[in-house]
């Protein structure tokens, strides 16, 4: 490890006067779900961890508006999460964690580090009816304007570090119109770091995984008013009726593609596998214990998933592990997994 | 919208959809844009890559505007291509790296669209050797193609002629435009960044020089793989 406190600032950096220490700092509003994955009978030829080898895997399953605010508005434009646990057969887990956003903002920690601190929820004001017509005459869009009670946003510090660092453009450019979904189970969700993976016959593959929505990808009308709770009760309402589910979709990577740069998304071109199905099924009874106290963790893998050399994805393990013992939330089983740092 | 600040930031908002704002803006805010910051055209097809994907099922946007857009001139190329058609599909079996390819009227254009695996010059190349003569018939009802013909004698030229008709493809990312951009104008691209709200800005002023585009490289059921290599799995043949 190089810098020993990074970790722990990188934590630090996410706290908001708006969040509770007794929550996650991000992604803090969320509710968990289980159901089972069957692989694709492809999958296995691909990669020979248990949950692609075609019986089918439990899951559960923590969908998340991305902000740190402790207080919900769904119908704002946000970044959502979706933490997939796969309960392997024996006994251990591995977890794949996912959102809306193809991309992410920095290529390292260190990076990071600067862009949270930078992109901090701060109080803002609404661009003034001159600026707006001075904007249209440059042919720049005006900044949204405040939901209603919204006081403070990332969006000004993050677009002014966008600015000055330009691997940070496309992700700030895709957030900053990324919207709200109409149901938790209509969004697309992308795992954004590069995985490598093993197949049968000892083939390494660097791969990046999507879950796609099989309901298809719907977002609210954004010029409507936002509805500050919905996303809740419309999975409460969804899984009633039927089952919600997504493929897991897997691009390989070629020479020449950024295995290690998070900020960078692969385009549409590569080699995609439908690696199997995800059924939801279940709304979680009790959210606060076996939902809300779970932590996710991004490093972990198990036998047959690797993470790359993508240093955003290395530092995480160790801030998730962190966040999680700052909230007293149940350790994620890494003690019984096969870890996956060298 | 979502918030309320007052009548004058109301009826500010509702600008852009504002007969007189939107004429302002067509007529006085993009042109004066289009002087102080002009873009120059951007070049066509896909870009060159050095990932296998990228090198398979590119795509061919051919924009060819029509000598005679009236109905008879609209005729005579519908007939050239009907025509032709055992010379046309022979010759793109003969390429055998075609994966689709079809010819549209459109406006006052003739079109070809196709995707195609591998090197555009080779792939231009292979045709005119194999259907020379349609691409005669054809070059001969678009402006500017009479100099082209024959189109055999005239490769290398009728490459480049080719090459500047092909629609520009935009990226896939939105913020690459700005690379491109300074790519194009002899800048090392994003050094310094650009501000990041000008990008559409950028874009209206690219449009401004490329009418017509490709948006993105677009949708492959099976990306990745070669015309032969999906022809080689059904054991068609050839
Ligand atoms: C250096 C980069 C990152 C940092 C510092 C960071 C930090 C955090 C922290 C502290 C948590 C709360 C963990 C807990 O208390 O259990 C969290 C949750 C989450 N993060 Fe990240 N994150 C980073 C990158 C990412 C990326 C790249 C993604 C998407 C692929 C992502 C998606 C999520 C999701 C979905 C959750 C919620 C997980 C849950 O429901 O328990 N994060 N993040």
């Amino acid at each position: 490890m190089e810098d020993p406190g990074i970790a722990e600032r990188l934590v630090d950096s996410l706290v908001r006067p708006d969040g509770s220490p007794k929550k996650r700092p991000v992604h803090t509003i969320g509710i968990g779900a289980t159901g089972s994955f069957l692989a694709s009978h492809v999958a296995r030829d691909y990669c020979i961890s248990k949950h692609f080898q075609g019986t089918e895997t439990p899951v559960t399953v923590r969908f998340s508006n991305g902000s740190g605010s402790a207080v919900q508005h769904d119908g704002w434009s946000d970044v959502r999460g979706m933490a997939t646990r796969f309960h392997l057969d024996d006994g251990t887990a591995t977890d794949l964690i996912a959102m809306t956003l193809p991309e992410f903002f920095t290529p390292t920690p260190e990076t990071f580090l600067d862009f949270a601190l930078a992109a901090k929820p701060a109080k803002f004001s609404r661009e003034s009816p001159w600026r707006k017509i001075l904007d249209m005459l440059k042919l720049t869009p005006p900044m949204r304007d405040p939901y209603p009670g919204e006081t403070v946003r990332p969006d000004e510090g993050a677009m002014r570090f966008a600015d000055r660092n330009g691997y940070a453009q496309l992700a700030v450019f895709q957030a900053a119109a990324i919207g709200a979904p109409a149901s938790y189970d209509r969004a697309s969700y992308h795992a954004v770091h590069t995985f490598v993976i093993t197949a049968p016959d000892g083939t390494r593959r660097w791969v990046r995984f999507t879950w796609q929505p099989i309901a298809g990808v719907l977002d609210t009308n954004p010029n409507a008013p936002p509805e500050d709770v919905y996303l809740q009760d419309k999975l409460r309402e969804r899984l009633a009726l039927a089952p919600a589910r997504f493929s897991l979709m897997m691009s390989i990577g070629e020479i020449g593609d950024a295995f290690d740069d998070p900020t960078r998304p692969w385009p549409p071109h590569r080699v995609r596998v439908m690696m199997g199905t995800l059924t939801l099924d279940t709304v979680v009874k009790d959210q606060e214990a076996d939902c809300e106290r779970l932590s996710f963790n991004p490093g972990l893998l198990t036998d047959g998933i690797e993470p790359s050399g993508d240093l955003v994805l290395r530092a995480r393990k160790d801030v998730y592990e962190i966040s999680s013992k700052r909230r007293g939330a149940v350790p994620c089983p890494f003690s019984r997994s096969q870890a996956n740092d060298e | 919208m979502t918030n309320d600040g007052g009548w004058f930031d109301r009826f500010v908002d509702s600008l852009p959809e504002r007969g007189w704002f939107k004429f302002l803006s067509t007529y006085v805010v993009v042109p004066y844009w289009v002087w102080r910051d002009p873009k120059p055209k951007l070049p066509g097809g896909p870009r060159a890559s050095a990932q296998p994907s990228e090198n398979v099922q590119r795509m061919m946007n051919l924009i060819m505007p029509l000598k005679d857009s009236s109905p008879i001139g609209r005729a005579k190329a519908a007939l050239a291509i009907a025509q032709n058609v055992d010379e046309i599909f022979a010759g793109l079996d003969n390429v055998g790296t075609v994966h689709t390819a079809r010819f549209l009227l459109l406006d006052d254009y003739i079109c070809m669209i196709s995707v195609y695996d591998g090197d555009f010059s080779n792939y231009i190349r292979d045709f005119i050797a194999t259907i020379g003569s349609v691409f005669d018939e054809v070059v001969s009802l678009v402006e500017g193609g009479d100099d082209l013909i024959p189109t055999t004698h005239n490769v290398e030229r009728f490459i480049d002629w080719v090459h500047a008709h092909d629609l520009f493809q935009a990226p896939d990312f939105p913020t690459d435009l700005f690379g491109l951009q300074d790519t194009a104008s002899g800048r090392s691209p994003d050094s310094p960044p650009h501000e990041l709200r000008s990008l559409p800005r950028e874009l209206i002023l690219q449009l401004n020089a490329n009418p017509n585009i490709s948006l993105g490289g677009g949708y492959r059921a099976y990306p990745g793989f070669s015309a032969a290599q999906v022809r080689g799995k059904f054991g068609v043949g050839w």
